[in-house]
């Protein structure tokens, strides 16, 4: 069994565990409910996945969303028009992505130093434009793409699907995909072998910023508000649903099926924990319990595997 | 605004003032374009900010974060009452939020320079006793405003009782649900005292009515993402739910956005009357929010350290009133703090 498989199993078992203790788990509106809120994690997720598996890591996910939705938001209340929002809000997280993979090809910094320098970057001018200021309140066509429905499923969610379709044939049929891989695999037999590896860098750096701009503007929209602090709770989440799906943070291996049930995980056990009404005492504790098994089940299974052959 | 696509209901709360606001971040938004497009970024330290005024005193306003709308009432107070008083005020703000080891050392820099007084918001009521401890062996005077230091030395603390504001705040929603019905909690963060002080407030005004259930009491971090997706998953629980009480106003607004969606209504409520909230509540969306006023916590304490300057008589202690705002009484409310002046100091402490 692959390694996707065996987390598949994880998913499924803690669904029978809550579908058993609570009888509204296991309802079409709950799982629909679930679906919509791992669709936020996994649009910011299947970004940072392309850059994990060239061997980086994108920290300024959280702040590059926090900038691109207040700048969407601000957009939209200026002008009045959704769409120049929209650009605008993708254009910023696209920019910064590309500013990130310019700074680590051509200033040869180490990812983690150039992004983390551009992470405080983006935070200090998001607060200072800001100011501790909310910009809220949008018209019901803009917030549809948070909260409306297509053919009775949520549009996030088909968002999410349809990112997901794109961007494993992207990954796994095409060139560019297979390139990724291959830089996160050995950077040098990759330039060794003719890959572009600096403008593939560039590419998944700015693939991750424009996942995090559209994942901004999906926040926007769901929350009815902007505020400078909106993406700071979603950095560690995302990193995590990526890491939980089995993708190696040393690169070239991993999938964006992965992601996607990296975050379904994580939004199990909150929605679980909301069900069963566990105290907020215990909450944490039995969060990390439950995320080691889940991560824990692929490596036990090797294991196992091991020693049978 | 250009109008056309904008839907009716919302150009309606546009008011003077907040197009005015939203001027001024639309303006600071095209500049950031502007910088982004000629890749021409410079990183400044955003938090040291000098209010321009020289010669007067000069006090540090210590906050806890940058991104809590409170804490940016309490600054905007501060700077409007050193304004009046002829002093200069210089913003501590940790850029990780309620980082206690940066406040720390934000507390040593501040002991470099100087200043004649503090005005102090700890992030944590214990960890920053050492804090205080410094300052006091520098001499230099502590106002303690909104939360409390648990020890050293302070000239006054001027802030309000979280608990009795939840009580108060509790008591407004549970009565216009007739004493009658299911009710959840949505908690802040794990472990902060506003969070426990507020839902202990909460569930004491529930003592007053057997006849509403406590279905639920969540944590949602203070949080709106989080208040919405505890909500929605509440909501999948609970086919009934009649109030929902938050322990502040981005959750109470996150909840709110979860019960429009799924087309449900409750009655919610929320704490810390931002400006957000008086909008709700003005749209019928939220029924209530608690309100203690940043602005004057700025107002008084930056106040109360110039006077305490001036050799002028600070009271040791001061409770700021509560206000249970709702539709009924948001007038004035709504004012950007931006445009909000300080009251006068007579009018609020009263000699005793």
């Amino acid at each position: 069994m692959s390694s996707v498989a065996w987390r598949l199993l994880g998913v499924l078992l803690l669904c029978v565990v809550l579908a058993l203790s609570s009888s509204a788990f296991l309802t079409v509106g709950n799982l629909l409910n679930v679906l919509r809120q791992a669709s936020l994690i996994f649009l910011i997720a299947a970004g940072l996945t392309f850059v994990i598996l060239s061997a980086g890591l994108d920290l300024s996910i959280g702040a590059n969303l926090g900038l691109s939705a207040c700048l969407a938001a601000a957009a939209i209340k200026a002008t009045g028009s959704i769409s120049i929002g929209i650009a605008a809000g993708v254009a910023c997280g696209t920019t910064i992505g590309i500013l990130n993979g310019l700074l680590i090809t051509t200033l040869r910094l180490p990812p983690f130093i150039a992004i983390y320098g551009m992470l405080w970057m983006v935070y200090g001018i998001n607060y200072w434009a800001m100011a501790g200021n909310t910009i809220y309140g949008f018209p019901e066509s803009f917030r549809v793409i948070g909260s409306g429905y297509f053919m009775g499923i949520p549009i996030p969610v088909l968002l999410m699907v349809l990112c997901l379709i794109v961007g494993s044939v992207f990954t796994r049929y095409t060139t560019w995909g297979h390139e990724i891989y291959a830089i996160g695999a050995n950077p040098e037999v990759a330039r060794l072998s003719g890959i572009p590896v600096r403008r593939r860098l560039i590419m998944v750096y700015t693939l991750s910023g424009a996942m995090s701009g559209l994942a901004g503007i999906v926040y926007l929209a769901r929350l009815n508000s902007a505020e400078a602090g909106i993406g700071e709770p979603l950095l560690l989440p995302a990193i995590a649903a990526v890491l939980i799906g089995g993708t190696s943070l040393f690169g070239g291996v991993g999938s964006l099926s992965g992601a996607l049930i990296g975050a379904v995980i994580l939004t199990l056990v909150l929605n679980g924990m909301n069900l069963l009404t566990i105290s907020g005492n215990w909450q944490p504790l039995i969060t990390g319990v439950i995320l080691l098994l889940a991560a824990g089940i692929d490596t036990v299974a090797r294991k196992w595997n091991e020693s049978r052959a | 605004m250009t109008g056309g696509k904008v839907d009716p209901g919302e150009s309606e709360i546009l008011n003077g003032m907040e197009r005015n606001l939203l001027m001024n971040i639309s303006i600071r938004m095209t500049s950031i374009l502007m910088v982004l497009a000629l890749f021409l970024v410079s990183c400044t330290k955003p938090h040291v900010e000098n209010s321009g005024k020289t010669g007067g005193e000069s006090i540090a306003v210590f906050t806890k974060n940058q991104t809590n709308p409170y804490f940016q009432t309490v600054r905007l107070g501060a700077e409007n009452a050193a304004r009046q008083m002829n002093a200069a005020v210089v913003q501590y703000i940790p850029t990780v939020s309620d980082s206690i080891t940066e406040q720390l050392s934000e507390i040593e820099d501040a002991i470099i320079k100087r200043p004649g007084a503090v005005v102090f918001i700890p992030v944590n009521s214990k960890a920053m006793i050492p804090g205080i401890e410094k300052l006091n062996a520098a001499g230099i005077p502590v106002v303690n405003v909104t939360d409390r230091v648990l020890g050293g030395q302070i000239v006054s603390f001027m802030g309000c009782d979280e608990t009795k504001l939840a009580v108060n705040t509790g008591r407004f929603l549970l009565q216009k649900m007739n004493g009658r019905g299911n009710v959840v909690i949505l908690e802040g963060r794990g472990g902060s005292e506003n969070s426990v002080n507020r839902v202990a407030g909460y569930r004491k005004a529930l003592e007053e009515f057997p006849n509403v259930k406590l279905l639920a009491s969540q944590p949602a971090d203070f949080q709106r993402v989080q208040a919405l997706q505890v909500t929605e998953n509440l909501l999948q629980s609970y086919p009934q739910i009649d109030g929902i009480l938050a322990a502040n106003d981005s959750m109470a607004l996150g909840a709110i956005e979860a019960l429009d969606a799924a087309r449900r209504k409750s009655l919610v409520v929320g704490i810390n009357g931002t400006l957000e909230a008086i909008d709700a509540i003005k749209a019928g969306k939220l029924l209530a929010t608690g309100d203690c006023d940043g602005f004057r916590h700025g107002c008084l304490g930056t106040m109360a350290a110039v006077r305490h300057l001036r050799n002028l008589p600070v009271p040791k202690e001061f409770i700021f009133s509560l206000t249970v705002i709702d539709s009924t009484n948001y007038a004035g409310m709504d004012v950007p703090y931006e445009q909000r002046m300080c009251p006068k100091w007579e009018s609020i402490v009263k000699d005793k």
